[in-house]
């Protein structure tokens, strides 16, 4: 079957701007060229089915009710050459590692502060940095210990990360579950070429929990905190307690002790904690401390990860680093900690809170993407191109009556794969999430999540929003 | 391995309703084909699964009318009626869907494929032409699911549970059959007795013992001829059929025997096993039973039963309230 030609104005993932293969795409191109439309179409039903059958889901929300919906897949992956990957993977490792220092260093002596290269105010402001976290001291200077940065690939081929993912970042399961899918699809070019596998994600994420166990712990006993069945990630949840062995807990079912440790309830009475994978946000996690309404946390959550008998990942507090005002500061963060300029390129960002660049913003708001800082899944969030004047005026205001809240990027054009749609194959714009542990050491999933935006145009890669996902080939080519 | 309290609860309830489900099909599937096999005039009532199903006032305050349609379709679709076979299926899958962690992802898979076939086909499955497919299809589904259980499940407090649910709930449905079905049966042969009622009572003690798949392996045990306290004292006290009441009791006690907090437990089985072995079934003739006596008997087996759950039910899953 033909495919579509990209568009000169973006970059596409599989074909040159001739249309040509490249390099790494070039085994799975060929081997599509040969396959009738009805073939090819029969292989996305087949997929579909097995999706259905194994019961890959996600929850939306509808009339109050949680609904589970099917995980929408398209089967032709996107590639990645594994030369690339491996400098990609390098600069997320040194992007974590420098965050992990910033997070530390906010909790500690704030030296980052005292040397005049993070603003106090922006601290001051944060609506993410935690009183009760201070001096408290996790294994290893770890505060992020799982980390989905997302990552987008401007017309010109460079790779951006755009935002990274610090709270309860979801999505690996998904990527676990497209790679089994695929490797049925295309099972003969598994067969044929040096795909990197993806599936010992859950064994190192076991052991990564396992290394951030309280330190007298021979053999840690790991739980899975989850918000419940009606939370939308909560088939993640399940899934990766069920590939680590650990117990999936909600709040209900863990208690704090008079001796300050965590321990659930168990049908045979109550079994100690030692390490708590939590997928529940900070304020929810402890009714002591935090929201005093929450249901889903523990009372006292806090008092034994304080006192070292628990250790939570990611640490309470962590999410300090992941707003968008931060983000404008990571190559700063990098450069400061490490010694070395970033390797994997910010999208170049303004910071409001500079009236150089505020003036700059407000007289090009039409040339650029305005993000508020503590905002997530595009609320608050101003398309200078497909903004209407008193849009934009509105958001001129906003941004001048609190500047610090807000940052702007310009317009980037998301590369494109080509996609199976309503019967042809059609090129639609994707991001990338991939997953990076860090505990005693650090690892990253090879490839991550694809996203793709499946309607025609649109950047909106959610699945609650009309997005799909795409298997990740990392492809070692000679 | 470790069990928290709520999923343990889950997986109880879970291999519960899905045990009921099958075994309603079950129900439904031999009393279809008794009425099938019956003159027009022996069977003219599909009452008696309403009463098995144990679903008599839910329905009465749903429907007027006792037509077959009506009836079957409260009982196979109906998801007003928390016992229909799709409604166990369905809150089977919810109750499951919780506790997907520390089951094996074969028995997953099949409830997942069981609640999907039952959603797209329960409809059609009503009626007389396909009920028989749908309803076989549920039951192997329900068999396909236990097996994977059995094969691949570690012998843990979580397979004892699943044991211990689908035990209670099948001693309950072989319970309910007898006390409504066989007193019923017993009371009629009391009264009427000719030549050719004698062979619809043989069917009918048929399509008895069919309603817990029993037929084949009485015939095995007995070498000989349908006799009414064979029949009950087979679906009674049977040891070694696995659909027998005193072997899913005695089912139930090595599943909590294992379990923790036994001693909690242990008292309630030994009374149920003594109400068991104190039923009076009449010797040798087959017209000597006091129907009364044998569809009271069977109230106090699943009072014992319900006594079971709840005891389980405090002492297992809520030990701290």
């Amino acid at each position: 079957m033909a495919h579509v030609r990209p568009r000169a104005d973006l970059w596409d993932e599989l074909l040159d701007s001739d249309g040509t293969p490249r390099p790494c795409a070039a085994a799975l191109l060929a081997q599509l060229a040969t396959l009738e439309h009805a073939e090819l179409q029969q292989r996305q039903d087949l997929a579909e089915i097995d999706i259905v059958t194994m019961g890959i889901t996600f929850t939306v929300y509808s009339d109050g009710r949680g609904i589970d919906r099917a995980w929408p897949f398209d089967i032709i992956p996107r590639i990645i050459a594994a030369s690339e990957w491996r400098q990609i993977e390098r600069g997320l490792v040194q992007r974590l590692q420098a965050i992990n220092m910033f997070i530390d260093d906010l909790y500690h002596e704030q030296q980052i502060v005292a040397d005049g290269v993070f603003p106090a105010e922006l601290l001051g402001d944060s609506v993410n940095f935690r009183p009760e976290c201070r001096g408290v001291d996790p294994k290893f200077g770890v505060w992020a210990h799982v980390c989905g940065s997302d990552l987008v690939r401007d017309s010109d081929g460079t790779m951006y990360v755009l935002e990274d993912n610090l709270r309860v970042p979801s999505g690996v399961s998904y990527m676990l579950e497209n790679r089994a899918i695929s490797k049925r699809v295309f099972a003969d070019l598994f067969a044929k070429q040096s795909i990197l596998p993806v599936d010992s994600y859950t064994d190192e994420l076991n052991r990564m929990l396992a290394s951030i166990a309280p330190d007298d712990v021979d053999e840690p006993v790991i739980a899975v905190l989850t918000p419940g069945i009606y939370n939308s990630a909560y088939f993640e949840h399940s899934f990766l307690a069920q590939r680590m062995g650990a117990a999936l807990v909600e709040g209900a079912d863990l208690v704090v002790g008079d001796d300050d440790c965590v321990y659930m309830r168990t049908l045979g009475g109550r079994e100690r904690v030692h390490v708590i994978y939590r997928r529940v946000d900070d304020l929810f996690l402890d009714p002591e401390v935090f929201r005093p309404d929450s249901v889903l946390g523990v009372a006292g959550l806090m008092r034994a990860w304080r006192a070292g008998k628990v250790a939570i990942a990611n640490a309470p507090g962590s999410g300090v680093a992941d707003d968008k005002v931060v983000y404008a500061w990571i190559p700063d963060i990098i450069r400061y900690y490490t010694g070395a300029d970033a390797i994997l390129p910010n999208v170049p960002t303004y910071r409001c809170f500079d009236p150089d660049e505020r003036d700059f913003v407000c007289s090009h708001i039409d040339e650029l993407v305005v993000k508020p800082a503590n905002e997530s899944g595009g609320a608050g969030i101003l398309i200078g191109d497909r903004a209407t004047r008193s849009e934009m005026d509105a958001h001129i205001a906003l941004v001048e009556s609190n500047p610090r809240n807000w940052v702007a990027q310009p317009i980037l054009s998301l590369s494109t794969v080509p996609t199976l749609c309503d019967g042809v194959i059609d090129a639609r714009h994707v991001d990338l999430r991939p997953f990076i542990l860090s505990g005693g050491s650090c690892s990253v999933t090879a490839g991550g999540l694809t996203r793709v935006a499946l309607r025609q145009g649109s950047l909106i890669v959610n699945s609650s929003q009309g997005g799909g996902s795409k298997d990740t080939w990392i492809v070692e080519t000679r | 391995m470790i069990l928290l309290s709520r999923v343990a609860d889950s997986l109880y309830w879970g291999a519960r309703y899905l045990e009921r489900a099958e075994d309603t099909a079950r129900v439904i599937r031999s009393y279809t084909d008794l009425v099938i096999d019956m003159p027009t005039t022996a069977v003219s009532s599909w009452e008696p699964l309403l009463a098995v199903a144990g679903e008599r006032t839910t329905y009465d305050e749903l429907h007027e009318g006792t037509s077959e349609t009506d009836i079957v379709r409260f009982l196979v679709s109906e998801t007003s009626n928390p016992g229909s076979v799709a409604s166990s299926i369905a809150t089977a899958r919810e109750n499951l869907r919780t506790t997907r962690e520390v089951l094996p992802r074969d028995v997953w898979q099949a409830v997942n494929d069981l609640s999907l076939y039952t959603v797209a086909n329960v409809a059609s499955g009503v009626d007389r032409r396909n009920r028989a497919r749908f309803l076989n299809r549920v039951i192997a589904d329900c068999q396909r699911i236990d097996g994977a259980m059995s094969t691949l499940m570690s012998r843990d407090d979580a397979y004892e549970l699943w044991q211990l649910g689908r035990s209670i709930e099948r001693a309950d449905m072989t319970a309910r059959v007898v006390g409504v079905r066989a007193a019923t049966l017993v009371a009629s042969e009391a009264s009427v007795s000719s030549r050719t009622s004698e062979i619809y009572d043989d069917v009918q003690w048929m399509g008895l013992l069919r309603s817990v798949n029993a037929l084949q392996m009485y015939q095995r045990a007995t070498r000989g001829p349908i006799e009414a306290s064979r029949v009950v004292d087979f679906l009674l006290r049977d040891p070694i059929f696995p659909r027998s009441v005193a072997a899913c009791v005695a089912s139930i006690r090595r599943s909590l025997d294992v379990l923790p907090r036994s001693e909690l437990t242990r008292p309630v089985v030994d009374e149920l096993e003594g109400v068991l072995s104190s039923i009076p079934i009449g010797s040798g003739s087959p017209r000597g039973h006091d129907g009364t006596v044998l569809d009271e008997a069977m109230d106090r087996v699943l009072l014992g039963l319900a006594e079971i759950g709840r005891v389980v039910d405090a002492s297992l899953f809520h030990p701290e309230s």
